[in-house]
């Protein structure tokens, strides 16, 4: 829950020991924004590695969902909720002409609907649906997109098959060759989206973000002349530079604008916790928070990275989760990599539960967004790229005309492209796009039968 | 650099044969099938390389050898060449590439602008400013590529890191002047497990994290209720912070005689903090009273004296000067001229060259900004670094081509930063960046570089080089499962981190030859290694050198930093050992597998056969033959030690078999005789080691044409008998180190697949 200053008297801005005072989440203290405007549709990517058992994934049926098979099983509650979406391919995934890599590729072009180039070094992917969106939309909000994950990049050696890790530590792509690393530790996502705690009065921030453009102002025109005589590389290297600064100028003009903020509803988080569903849990906390106070519209959560060796102790599964999905049909660890798949849907389900917890108008957060769980392999151990395990959840705006009706598996026709859908999503978040990946146009049934 | 050292052991083989012979006839039976002209399946068509000239087109015929030779085309299904055929056509095209590599005009190449990665930003900043920051808390990781981190094309500059940058900047200058004013009255805060804001590790330790708001001096009060039997001696309370133990204080914890009831005492420290979130933790060190004592009595002030709370008051103003302050403002920042004077000193080792008059002028500006806000001329200054710290020069390492497109030696002040990022992953220091202004840097260049490597910043080619090219770094990643290896823990991890970095240390500091990588009979231990490896003798926490008394290790592949980052949670993996061994060690990474071929089936250890025996039923399929019979068998070389480097001689039931035959035919029975076998193949490490500081020295991956200076270096480095120091010096003196290719405005980079392999 959040509370503005718009909203709410600032009383209620109790500060002990440096941090907010966790306050429950309650209805009343919604932002001025429901009550204005409708509510924006927000999207979300969450992408899970190595595949997902496809036996314990689809439904036997197409059409309305009956019971849901184990992996999925935790989304039973908000099964009206869930599009299970099937047949989609993603093209760029595969070798072609490339050659062994599939971990490398298919993760760095799930969003963005092409082959990544095969390179250590001077990568190339294409800019993703989520970021084609935060172009268009983005200056709305705060974050014009969040990028989120749980693990830490792999800090040495090679990643795959001559791939470079750049295509497995992000999921979001800016550009060709500008991904968005995503945020690992709680504490930072809890700094980013809720300021760092220090103590400062209204005319010290005032003070401070004035004095923070100045210092932008100096380094945009610095960068300008330093340019004129670069080589083209060069200038590309320091193209990204200036449009990161120009993210932040805009920033802040927004926060001084609203002049708003928020407050969570949590203690700030040190550190990253141990355990996993811990933190998934504030991760995702905090995602709902970005969510319901408009601080952002689309996010991208990268759960692990695309062949990660992650164990799950957590759950008595010490093997590495890589490994394991190359099981050659041995039933005891088919076994754990389908407990690893479920256990991952659990604290989605819960994620999912949190959005749905939470009023907007006269339904709910879930209602008015697009929360695609997906993963770009379908088999882990044979790394195929077609009929990749794809469930929407929410309405994508079901408080006004035309929401998704949920509840129901789509199957689509076969090599059907992963793009097709993304670009019907970027419809329906007001963002017209005319060619988008390997797109060969849109995809039917999400919307309201 | 593979298809190189290919080049050379098929050579021979080519000998004589023609195009016509060697290659035309098996491009028109094995691939035109397929591959010619309307049916051009995949886009490839063969026909215009059945002729001598095509083989100008490297890139394409680099991947057409590339796929004979992993044996992915032709295709299963599809007639495939006699094995003799494949090679006599790869070792022709080969042969051909290396006649024309002599040929070529030497290419340094060029780097592309490199953005500070962590570890440099962290050192920049200690350096320039004396203020401790550890970006790899708070910046997002750097994406690596050729197995380094600090590549420019890979490094790449995101809005978040942008956000980082500007927070950093603010405060890192505010810690190294410390302009702002102090509050008037000192705050308080408590931490007390009653408010359930405390952590208890143990039941003599507490510990919370705090943020410290201002550099400067707190009051540490510690609440200690209960006391202990009469008797009871004194105990050492020691204060932590981020884990480094700060300072120590005796503790009395027998009845002070003086109440009946509720006995409490408190203790003081003062002492100065840095600004940021801490972890702080205080404890009793070596308090054997309450091992013996129950959760319950543990927290009785009846039975036990214990630690419950924390409190922070403050802040005061610190009584000496900080250093970083002091070395800063050279002058008085009140009088006129002196912030000017200031910033030209600091924006010189900011920017690591000499600055222009508008340059600080503009840095000035900030100043008077300041102060028309109503701020100090200090707090003007801290402002203006703020903004150096935000700027491209700073940020970036920019080297600049005086005529494009033109091969030049670069400037003595790109070659300064070039050096201490190189050896220093920091800042050139005064004397290296004065020796550039007055352009001697070039004669001094062996001098320059043997002072540094004295120089304890040195330090950190064994944590930033050696650490990526071993892949130790990883140590904080991998997690043993703790049923089949209890003896896990952070000290072991941390030990055996130490050792590989001391090794690699020693064996710089004391210029010893490379080959010590692969048999040194000495390493690093302390107590709790040493009882890893089962070596007697070795008392207390501290490292220190010891001399194997038997050849169960030597060397690095023996270290269990190495063993336990190539191996799975679980278990041994000799596939990732003898990959490692190939990509780390002899420079001859295999080819990755091809597309359809499943990996490896050594997931059924335990049931029907040891591990090696199911393997090698596995490997009895050519195609998988061909890779694994070189990866394999350095594997199972390897296999005495298990998964965190243990040694072992049985693994489960099945007794291990360590013993192997090399494709070469060489065969050993035991890791020291595989140890011997890889020390005659020195010149292949001391290349491999040559290719991958190479491209850590650079920032780049490497192209064919630097293959003519890896030559060279490493000629040399034989020469003097492998020697550390040569190597170093040789990278420093070859042509991609002290040149550049200029590149035309408008001219698109064209690198191709070759830079990936």
């Amino acid at each position: 829950m959040m509370i503005t200053r718009k909203a709410l008297n600032r009383r209620t801005f109790l500060r002990g020991a440096g941090t907010a005072v966790a306050l429950p989440f309650l209805d009343a203290m919604t932002p001025a924004l429901t009550a204005a405007t409708k509510a924006p549709v927000r999207m979300a990517f969450v992408y899970v590695p190595n595949g997902i058992d496809m036996r314990h994934w689809n439904p036997a049926n197409e059409g309305a969902l009956q019971e849901l098979p184990r992996i999925l099983k935790p989304m039973e509650p908000f099964k009206q909720d869930v599009t299970l979406l099937s047949n989609l391919t993603h093209n760029g995934g595969r070798a072609l002409l490339d050659g062994a890599g599939d971990h490398g590729r298919c993760c760095g072009g799930y969003l963005s609907g092409v082959q990544v180039r095969k390179t250590m070094v001077d990568i190339k992917a294409g800019i993703s649906c989520d970021q084609i969106v935060a172009n268009d939309i983005g200056r709305q909000t705060r974050f014009p997109s969040l990028e989120v994950g749980l693990e830490d990049a792999r800090q040495a050696g090679d990643c795959d098959s001559g791939y470079s890790c750049a295509y497995t530590n992000n999921l979001a792509w800016r550009g060709d060759a500008q991904p968005l690393p995503p945020v690992l530790d709680p504490r930072a996502l809890f700094e980013r989206l809720f300021g760092d705690g220090a103590n400062l009065s209204p005319e010290q921030k005032a003070l401070r973000s004035k004095q923070r453009r100045s210092i932008l102002d100096f380094v945009t025109g610095d960068t300008k002349a330093l340019q004129a005589n670069l080589g083209p590389t060069d200038k590309r290297k320091l193209d990204e530079y200036l449009s990161s600064i120009r993210d932040i100028e805009r920033q802040l003009l927004k926060a001084e604008k609203d002049n708003s903020q928020v407050n969570p509803g949590m203690d700030k988080p040190y550190g990253v916790p141990a355990d996993f569903a811990e933190h998934f849990k504030l991760m995702t906390d905090m995602m709902t928070v970005a969510f319901q106070a408009d601080l952002t519209r689309v996010m991208t959560f990268l759960v692990t990275r695309e062949g990660t060796s992650r164990a799950y102790r957590e759950i008595g599964i010490a093997d590495g989760h890589h490994p394991l999905t190359h099981h050659r049909n041995e039933p005891e660890m088919m076994e754990k990599v389908a407990q690893i798949n479920t256990y991952h849907v659990t604290q989605f389900a819960a994620w999912m539960e949190k959005m749905k917890s939470i009023r907007e108008g006269d339904g709910n957060l879930l209602d008015n967004s697009m929360i695609v769980y997906g993963a770009g392999l379908s088999d882990g151990n044979r790394h195929t790229h077609e009929d990749l395990p794809t469930m929407m959840v929410g309405g994508g705006g079901r408080s006004m005309n035309g929401g998704i009706k949920g509840g129901r598996r789509i199957v689509y026709r076969k090599e059907t492209p992963m793009s097709n859908l993304f670009l019907t999503m970027m419809d329906r978040m007001g963002t017209k796009v005319d060619h988008f990946g390997d797109a060969t146009g849109r995809i039917e049934g999400l919307d309201l039968l | 650099m593979r298809s190189f050292c290919f080049g050379l052991v098929f050579a021979a083989i080519a000998a004589g044969q023609s195009f016509e012979q060697a290659v035309q006839p098996v491009l028109a039976k094995n691939c035109a099938g397929c591959h010619q002209d309307r049916l051009a399946s995949g886009g490839f068509n063969a026909t215009p390389y059945m002729k001598l000239a095509s083989l100008t087109q490297r890139d394409d015929w680099e991947r057409i050898v590339q796929r004979i030779r992993t044996g992915e085309m032709p295709p299963k299904g599809a007639p495939r060449p006699s094995e003799a055929e494949a090679k006599a056509l790869i070792a022709f095209v080969e042969a051909e590439f290396t006649k024309a590599d002599k040929l070529v005009k030497p290419d340094p190449g060029r780097v592309t602008a490199r953005r500070l990665n962590r570890a440099e930003y962290s050192n920049t900043i200690r350096d320039l400013l004396g203020v401790d920051f550890r970006a790899e808390r708070d910046f997002p990781s750097d994406d690596s590529g050729h197995g380094f981190d600090n590549i420019g094309d890979v490094l790449t500059i995101s809005p978040i890191l942008m956000e980082k940058y500007l927070t950093a900047a603010e405060r890192i200058a505010a810690r190294a002047i410390g302009a702002d004013p102090l509050p008037k009255k000192p705050l308080e805060f408590e931490y007390h497990t009653k408010d359930k804001n405390i952590r208890r590790p143990n039941k003599s330790s507490i510990e919370a994290t705090h943020r410290v708001e201002w550099e400067a001096e707190y009051v540490i009060r510690i609440g200690l209720p209960g006391e202990r039997a009469a008797g009871a001696p004194p105990v050492k309370m020691g204060l932590w912070m981020d884990g480094k133990l700060l300072t120590t204080k005796m503790v009395e914890t027998k009845p002070s005689g003086l109440v009946y009831f509720n006995p409490y005492s408190a203790e003081e420290l003062r002492l100065e903090l840095p600004e940021g979130d801490h972890t702080f933790r205080v404890g009793f060190i070596d308090d054997e009273f309450v091992k013996g004592l129950s959760d319950k009595d543990a927290y009785s002030d009846k039975r036990n004296k214990f630690l419950n709370s924390i409190t922070f008051v403050g802040p005061f103003a610190a009584k000496g000067e900080r250093a970083s302050r002091k070395k800063l403002l050279i002058c008085d920042p009140k009088l006129a001229g002196c912030s000017t004077k200031i910033l030209t000193a600091l924006a010189r080792r900011a920017y690591r060259r000499p600055v222009t008059r508008a340059e600080v002028a503009a840095l000035d500006r900030f100043v008077t900004l300041a102060k028309a806000d109503g701020q100090s001329a200090e707090q003007g200054i801290q402002l203006a670094v703020q903004a150096m710290l935000v700027s491209p020069h700073f940020l970036f390492r920019i080297e600049r081509d005086p005529a494009s497109g033109v091969v030049h030696p670069i400037s003595d002040l790109d070659l300064a930063s070039r050096l201490s990022y190189f050896l220093w992953s920091s800042m050139p220091d005064e004397q290296l960046l004065a020796l550039a202004e007055a352009k001697q840097l070039r004669a001094q260049l062996d001098t320059q570089i043997k002072r540094m490597l004295k120089d304890v910043k040195a330090v950190s080619l064994a944590d930033n080089f050696a650490g990526q090219w071993l892949e130790t770094r990883n140590l904080d990643q991998v997690k043993p499962d703790p049923k089949k290896f209890p003896e896990w823990s952070p000290d072991l991890r941390d030990a055996m981190k130490t050792e590989t970095r001391m090794f690699f240390q020693t064996l710089l500091q004391e210029n010893r030859p490379l080959t010590e990588f692969l048999d040194a009979n000495y390493t690093f231990l302390n107590d709790r290694l040493a009882a890893h490896y089962g070596i007697p003798g070795v008392d207390g926490p501290e490292f220190r050198r010891v001399t194997f008394a038997t050849n169960e290790r030597g060397g690095i592949l023996s270290h269990a930093s190495v063993l336990t980052v190539s191996s799975y949670p679980t278990r041994t993996s000799p596939v990732i050992r003898g990959k490692y061994v190939l990509q780390n060690i002899l420079g001859t990474p295999p080819p990755p597998p091809p597309p359809d071929v499943p990996a490896l089936d050594e997931e059924k250890v335990g049931n029907a056969g040891s591990l090696r025996q199911q393997m090698e039923a596995h490997r009895s399929s050519p195609t998988c033959a061909s890779c694994h019979s070189r990866m394999d068998v350095l594997g199972f070389g390897l296999e005495n030690y298990d998964g965190t480097g243990k040694w072992r001689t049985k693994e489960g039931k099945f007794e291990i078999d360590a013993s192997g035959t090399m494709p070469g035919g060489k065969s050993f029975q035991t890791p020291a005789e595989m140890r011997t076998i890889l020390k005659d193949n020195a010149p292949e490490f001391s290349r491999c080691l040559t290719e991958k500081m190479l491209t850590y020295a650079l920032g780049r991956g490497l192209e064919r044409y630097d293959r003519k200076a890896i030559e060279e270096i490493n000629q040399r480095v034989i020469g003097s008998g492998y020697r550390f120091e040569t190597l170093i010096l040789e990278i420093a003196h070859s042509l991609p180190f002290l040149e550049r290719r200029g590149e035309l405005p408008k001219q698109v980079s064209t690198k191709t697949e070759s830079a990936s392999r």
